[in-house]
């Protein structure tokens, strides 16, 4: 686990994915981070991987509450699952969806994972990844 | 660390949305198309003239802005990103371009700051404005509030469009600080509006807030509690509503907030009518923050130079939009695209509180608590 | 009489029956009468699609009030509307949505593109998740275009319909 800050206001936290619960788990109950802004995800084609981030911020302990702290994993690009931190972060509900939907990546434990924003029955490949070119993107 | 003083309430129960339907229940779709806002749809399970629980269906508008922006320059950018929400157009393109900012290392100077303050704080009066006539006056039926509301609205968008050259889509602020200095005449005008504007508000406050009708329809409905905003993540007027004094402008200044003095309104109750109230002591604070502005604004440039490459790395900035804190994250790649931009918006997260506040309601009390929440699907969706 | 010949008996009549009433609604007063009611009484369906609708809603306050055209915001009555406004982007989760609502309208119905978004594509033309060609859709009578149009061109596109209006076939 390397943690870096290099911008005010800023935490970077690269972990191993397999240890998000106990990380969040910490973070929660005994730093005070009680909430989670998004959840976002980075395509790398070149380097074979999708990145997952964890926008983490507290609105309980006032000494805190100019912090954000990423959380950043790295999944293999072929097998993209993580588990899912529905049960310490509730607020994770929805961006977990929509990164499921826009990446590929499954959240095991995940209450309700289902499309959330594309149409009803898209049965082409999750949109946001760079090596899908949908044709008329951008065209002139 | 240490584990002080309040002990939390276990954390707010997971969102599920039961299968399993009763005899006794109804599937009805509050459908895309409604007489309200924009293209949302609630698929709500009805029992006699009691709300079980609701499933929100969204993704009516997704115009995919997060895709399109990595193949549009950083100022192409401006124009399509500060769509999602077009009545707060300057805070969404703020957001944006504070990240470029600080990846370019660019600092925009005082004057740039002041003025970009100002034209946020007018973009702020117009939208809570058009929430008060359409999402409190029109989905609790008080139509006269729907006119007021948009007869002032329009004397704010003449203002801006003095100032910017647009109605409501601005691109007024590049990275580097924004277009155009103040047009002559713009500071008398702007005094005069604030004026008039502060008479219109203890108006507004006589028919729509202290009337008997709105209060009874609103007080006590929708509860939401200090930790389950919290836990809940949700941002804006509906956290400041239950109780949680946090601003983006005090926690973590940008802009010219550092040098004006304004306080946050923040309710204890949690109900919709706090989440009302809360709006409407906000465009107060507004009038008095635009008045300081134009006092003490600062001579000297506005903008600087900035490159048109961005080098590699992220950065995430913030700012405070009318329905919450606006996020975004850039990351660039030492070319004049973005390699990703991932915004989180405070819509998208007061979607969370949605099923967890229509639930064992009446029906009628449905468009109250939606309208308090002030959801705009298009900006959910991006 | 034989059938045949009795078939061919009404069917002239109800031929002739039906060009005297295109006769008499076709020019004059009758056809001057059901336009101008047409015209002064078009009611929007309440439906916002995208960003426009912020415009949409300017044009309906107190400023250029369209209340005096006979434009009423009726919440709720589908079936009673009869002008479509698109206004913006149409997405094709949305697609489908906006043909059901267009074909539970009663005719004569009107359909106006509002915005760049819905007469071409506009500003997201290249989005995976979006229709360019809302014609494929259903027939367009207004292009309005504009990112958003002002609400006064919204007015006159909504001026430029009731001309239209004004000027055509009763059984159309």
């Amino acid at each position: 686990m390397v943690a870096k800050v290099d911008r005010p206001h800023r935490v970077t936290i690269h972990f191993e994915k397999n240890h998000l619960l106990e990380i969040a788990k910490f973070m929660h109950d005994e730093l005070g981070f009680d909430h989670v802004k998004g959840v976002a995800g980075i395509d790398h084609p070149t380097h074979r991987k999708i990145e997952v981030l964890y926008f983490a911020g507290s609105y309980s302990k006032p000494e805190i509450q100019d912090l954000i702290v990423i959380l950043k994993a790295e999944l293999p690009r072929e097998d993209a699952t993580i588990a899912s931190a529905v049960s310490v972060w509730p607020s994770s509900h929805f961006h977990e969806r929509e990164t499921f939907e826009m990446f590929g990546v499954k959240f095991e434990g995940h209450p309700d994972l289902r499309k959330l924003l594309t149409l009803d029955n898209w049965e082409g490949p999750p949109p946001m990844l760079k090596d899908i070119k949908f044709p008329e993107m951008g065209q002139r | 660390m240490t584990t002080e003083t309040t002990q939390m309430k276990p954390p707010a129960p997971p969102i599920t949305i039961t299968k399993t339907q009763e005899p006794s229940t109804l599937d009805v779709s509050v459908g895309p198309q409604h007489p309200g806002s924009g293209h949302f749809r609630m698929l709500i399970r009805v029992d006699g003239d009691y709300i079980v629980s609701v499933d929100p269906d969204i993704g009516y508008v997704h115009r995919g802005c997060e895709k399109i922006a990595e193949y549009r320059n950083y100022v192409s950018n401006i124009p399509h990103l500060e769509r999602p929400c077009i009545i707060d157009a300057i805070h969404l393109n703020w957001a944006y371009v504070l990240p470029v900012e600080e990846l370019q290392g660019v600092v925009v100077p005082p004057r740039g700051q002041y003025i970009s303050t100002i034209a946020a704080e007018m973009n702020r009066i117009m939208s809570h404005l058009y929430w008060l006539a359409i999402n409190a006056g029109v989905f609790s039926g008080h139509t006269t509030i729907f006119m007021w509301a948009f007869g002032d609205r329009d004397l704010f968008i003449e203002l801006a469009e003095m100032l910017t050259g647009a109605r409501l889509t601005y691109s007024f602020l590049p990275p580097g600080g924004p277009r155009r200095d103040l047009p002559f005449g713009f500071e008398d005008k702007l005094s005069k509006l604030l004026d008039y504007f502060e008479n219109r508000l203890v108006e507004y406050d006589h028919i729509f807030f202290s009337n008997p009708l709105v209060v009874s329809r609103a007080k006590g409905i929708g509860v939401l509690t200090r930790e389950e905003a919290m836990e809940l993540g949700v941002a804006g007027p509906v956290l400041r509503g239950s109780g949680v004094k946090y601003d983006v402008r005090k926690v973590e200044p940008y802009g010219a907030y550092g040098d004006v003095d304004f306080e946050i309104p923040t309710f204890e109750e949690g109900d919709s009518y706090a989440r009302f109230l809360v709006r409407f002591e906000e465009m107060k604070q507004s009038v008095k923050i635009l008045r300081q502005c134009l006092q003490k604004i600062p001579k000297g440039p506005i903008a600087r130079k900035a490159p048109l490459v961005a080098p590699e790395g992220e950065a995430a900035g913030r700012v405070e939009s009318s329905r919450g804190e606006y996020t975004v994250m850039v990351m660039g790649d030492n070319s004049d695209k973005p390699y990703r931009v991932k915004i989180m918006n405070g819509s998208f997260r007061n979607l969370a509180a949605l099923p967890f506040l229509i639930r064992n309601v009446h029906v009628a009390d449905m468009p109250i608590i939606y309208g308090s929440l002030d959801y705009w699907p298009v900006e959910a969706d991006r | 009489m034989s059938q045949e010949t009795l078939m061919d008996f009404a069917g002239a009549w109800i031929g002739k029956l039906s060009e005297v009433v295109k006769t008499i609604t076709g020019s004059g007063p009758v056809r001057y009468l059901v336009n101008w009611s047409r015209m002064y009484a078009l009611w929007p369906v309440h439906i916002t699609t995208a960003c426009c609708s912020a415009e949409f809603g300017a044009m309906m306050g107190p400023r250029l009030d369209p209340e005096r055209f006979g434009l009423q915001a009726v919440a709720g009555g589908l079936r009673q509307c009869d002008l479509l406004i698109v206004e913006g982007t149409v997405t094709k989760k949305m697609a489908k949505r906006l043909k059901i609502v267009y074909e539970q309208m009663a005719r004569p119905r009107y359909v106006i593109a509002m915005g760049d978004c819905a007469c071409s594509g506009g500003l997201f033309h290249d989005s995976y998740s979006i229709v360019n060609d809302v014609h494929k859709l259903f027939p367009v009578d207004v292009y309005v275009p504009g990112c958003p149009p002002r609400p006064e061109a919204l007015l006159s596109a909504i001026v430029k319909l009731r001309e239209k209006i004004r000027r055509e076939e009763v059984f159309a």
